[in-house]
């Protein structure tokens, strides 16, 4: 209770109806000062209409949203204030150039160009007397990312702010990000590399269907999935697929054995294929991935 | 090589028939039907020699022949002779206006788009695209061209022959494709759609007012200017042939021209190239309606200098026009010089009161294609960042409705002092401005009505702002030709311009003024509600 006075974003079953489609049905996370929450899910799930709804952009048909405690569609602007933006998909005007566009998006933020601007264009190697239209993909999203770094916000929120960027300005992306994390500010990452994710998030929400179906730290919800252990002993080990939370047991040729097991089950299982002497052992834990999949495929038929 | 370069080019205009279909459905009906139903209404508009006698004294008049052309050959004059004269030029004006739309979309605008980077990494020719466009317009021209000469041969107007009717019709089919290899030739040009629009439309416009100008004072030089090539069909008289070659012809030449540019030419470039910019941003572009200036600084200018063109232009045939001793000579013995010179003025004033629609609805364009920006701008996800800004829907708002109406006022006027000025250029005695701004004042309040059906459109119902340019394609058609195919009263009373008094002949209604101001009063803050509660739907 007491995080949930101070949490930058409240967001309380927010719904949002196009017409008869319900995009989202149930959405409910907090996000706090000082922490990069992932926002992860497939393509249609609804993060970006999450994130428009939190712009003001959409209007909610149920539930609550606030940014800094106040009303994110009636108090739009005096939120946006203190908000900075990367779309998914950055459209500009062809006919302005990279400078000119950057600027008119921190005067129409109330700042100015200033060091941390040519800082940030350094940093991401921007052409910025380039006109818009002769822009790349990646090039246009530099555009916005360097505007919204060079924006003294308290909340940031990029959509899938890397899809277009090679390798290295992802690592100047990531960079910048803990940058902001370390000055306290709040971070709204929504992404589905998975990888980006679990380097830097804090606290991770995944959306299925319009639906938050977890949040949580990526620890806290190791236990939702399996650990994968690969093992060989000198005693046979034939009742280990019946034990509760076992899965996929399966001999290698090379006298391996592997299996799955439920992270809480995994205590009885090793005490008893220790009983077994172990020869060798090896064990993986779950990535998100593995939990990002089990979200998405294990139960499908929901 | 050569077929390599043509690569399923039959295949892709299949496609982009079937992907059009119903724009150039919409099109073809739209045209056809216009075209055959006023040429049936013609039958009983002008069916005794008194009424066609009179028409064609009017249609003789300079002020007419600048508007529709010159009417061809000698009496007596038909049915059939009447009708080419007033509807060639208009209906070349729709074709260029068709063919534009559609090639420059289907040429530069996909390639704008990215989409057609992903059809020529396919197994496609590189010329393909463009080539399949061509024959796409072609096809289409043909087939409106030939339901043009059936709809004429069903019409049957007295003094039609089978020769003028298929004259006309493919005619003006091959005026239109015409049209489509200019625009094709300028979106090879330039490397955006943007200013193959601007460009194919300003030579339109020069081709235009050029052979206004030849047709008023040497018919023979309107030979020089393609535009004037469907004037010289010289329909039911002579039956002349040689312009539509002529016209192939041109078609052809930039066609070959096009193509050889888009031949060496890489994808996404143009032969006028995109210069690079500033580094940073001036300080006057500094918050939305700065950007709203910005975006459209060149398109207000281009409409407003060619308001002021076209005016001027109007303006310097006056003295032809308001010249009443030429069609009346014996009036000098009767009244004295300066009743001529009152007589001359109430002529032109009758002129411009026709041409105010012309103006009204023209200075209208620029001002909705700014206020529909809040959606094509927002569909195109070009405002998605300036929604995550702290500016208010109702800043965005205020700021394209400041920007639409004063540019749709500015290019009004600008077209009204065009008149002033081009008649002072010609005249002994010149009319005073006064006299235009009566014109000027009345049509106020009528433009800011459309202006707010558009505001109110973008506020409540996003998905047909097109809407509102099709209400005043139609408010123009009525009030310009309306007289002339006989429309019952109550058809001009369907916009705010049936309402206005005939200024500058009759004063202003200053009733009418105030009602119409409070109608667009009431319809704007309606656009301001649904704006301020509708979902800003961006791309995707």
């Amino acid at each position: 209770m007491t995080q949930e006075k101070n949490a930058i974003l409240h967001i309380d079953h927010l719904q949002k109806r196009f017409g008869k489609f319900q995009a989202l049905k149930n959405v409910t996370f907090d996000v706090y000062p000082g922490e990069v929450f992932g926002f992860i899910g497939p393509n249609g799930a609804g993060k970006s209409t999450t994130i428009r709804t939190l712009l003001g952009i959409l209007r909610a048909s149920g539930g609550t949203a606030t940014l800094f405690g106040k009303d994110v569609y009636k108090d739009s602007v005096s939120i946006h204030k203190k908000l900075a933006y990367v779309p998914g998909d950055v459209y500009l005007w062809p006919n302005l150039t990279g400078g000119e566009i950057i600027d008119l998006f921190l005067k129409l933020g109330n700042t100015k160009h200033s060091a941390r601007t040519d800082e940030m264009i350094k940093r991401f190697q921007l052409d910025t007397t380039k006109k818009a239209r002769t822009y790349s993909k990646g090039n246009r999203q530099k555009v916005a990312l360097v505007a919204a770094f060079s924006t003294d916000a308290d909340f940031y929120i990029f959509d899938e702010p890397t899809s277009g960027l090679d390798p290295l300005n992802e690592e100047i992306f990531q960079k910048s990000v803990l940058e902001l994390k370390e000055a306290g500010k709040a971070v709204l990452l929504s992404s589905h590399i998975l990888s980006e994710v679990e380097k830097m998030c804090d606290r991770i929400g995944i959306i299925r269907d319009g639906v938050i179906v977890e949040t949580g730290s990526l620890s806290d919800m190791r236990h939702l999935t399996r650990t994968v252990i690969q093992y060989q002993t000198i005693n046979p080990t034939t009742e280990l697929k019946d034990f509760k939370g076992v899965h996929n047991v399966t001999l290698e040729t090379d006298g391996l054995t592997t299996f799955s097991v439920d992270s809480d089950q995994i205590s009885p299982v090793m005490d008893y294929l220790s009983s077994k002497k172990i020869v060798s052992l090896q064990s993986t834990p779950p990535t998100l991935e593995d939990l990002f999949m089990r979200y998405y495929n294990s139960d499908e038929g929901r | 090589m050569e077929n390599r370069n043509y690569h399923r080019t039959l295949f892709l205009t299949r496609f982009s028939l079937k992907r059009d279909w119903f724009k150039l459905t919409t099109w073809s009906v739209l045209l056809v039907v216009l075209f055959a139903s006023i040429a049936a209404k013609f039958t009983s508009i002008y069916d005794t020699q008194a009424s066609i006698d009179e028409i064609v004294k009017t249609l003789k008049s300079p002020s007419m022949i600048s508007l529709f052309g010159k009417l061809p050959g000698s009496g007596p004059y038909t049915t059939a002779d009447v009708f080419a004269g007033e509807m060639t030029v208009f209906m070349a004006i729709m074709a260029a206006i068709m063919n534009f739309s559609i090639i420059i979309k289907n040429t530069r605008g996909d390639e704008d788009s990215g989409l057609l980077e992903i059809v020529q990494s396919h197994s496609v020719g590189k010329l393909s695209n463009l080539s399949s466009s061509l024959i796409e317009l072609l096809i289409i021209n043909t087939i409106i061209g030939f339901l043009y000469s059936i709809g004429l041969q069903i019409a049957d107007l007295p003094g039609t022959d089978l020769n003028g009717n298929f004259l006309l019709g493919l005619g003006l089919g091959a005026a239109g494709f015409m049209y489509a290899t200019i625009a094709a030739f300028f979106s090879q040009l330039v490397d955006n759609s943007r200013s193959a629009i601007i460009l194919s439309y300003i030579v339109l416009g020069v081709m235009y007012i050029a052979r206004m100008t030849t047709d008023v004072s040497h018919p023979k030089a309107t030979w020089f200017i393609p535009f004037g090539w469907v004037e010289k069909f010289s329909t039911y008289q002579d039956n002349n042939w040689l312009p539509v070659f002529l016209m192939l012809t041109l078609s052809l030449i930039l066609s070959i021209a096009s193509l050889w540019i888009n031949n060496h030419r890489d994808i996404g470039s143009g032969i006028i190239a995109t210069k690079p910019g500033r580094a940073n941003a001036s300080v006057f572009l500094r918050g939305p309606l700065s950007l709203f200036w910005r975006l459209h600084r060149t398109s207000i200018i281009v409409w407003v200098i060619g308001l002021l063109i076209l005016g001027f232009t109007y303006g310097s045939i006056f003295n032809t026009i308001g010249d009443i001793l030429k069609t009346n000579p014996a009036m000098k013995q009767l009244v004295g010089a300066s009743e001529i010179n009152k007589a001359n003025v109430m002529i032109i004033k009758q002129f411009v009161a026709l041409l105010m629609i012309v103006f009204g609805v023209l200075a209208l364009f620029p001002g909705m294609q700014i206020i529909n920006y809040l959606k094509s701008g927002e569909n195109k996800g070009y405002l998605e960042l300036i929604h995550s800004k702290p500016v208010s829907r109702n800043y965005l708002f205020t700021s394209v409705l400041i920007l639409g109406a004063l540019t749709s006022i500015v290019a009004l006027f600008a077209g009204m002092w065009g008149l002033q000025l081009g008649g002072a250029s010609v005249m002994k005695h010149p009319i005073e401005l006064s006299v235009f701004l009566k014109g000027f004042y009345a049509y106020i309040p009528p433009v800011l009505i459309m202006l707010a059906i558009t505001a109110f459109i973008v506020g409540w119902l996003p998905k047909i702002t097109s809407v509102s340019y099709l209400y005043a394609g139609f408010a123009l058609f009525v009030e310009y030709f309306g007289k002339l195919i006989d429309l019952p009263k109550w058809v001009s009373k369907l916009t705010p311009f049936g309402y206005i008094t005939k200024v500058p002949v009759h004063k202003m209604d200053i009733e009418t003024f105030w009602w119409q101001l409070a109608i667009a009063a009431i319809l704007i803050i309606l656009g301001y509600i649904g704006y301020h509660i509708r979902d800003l739907n961006s791309s995707n």
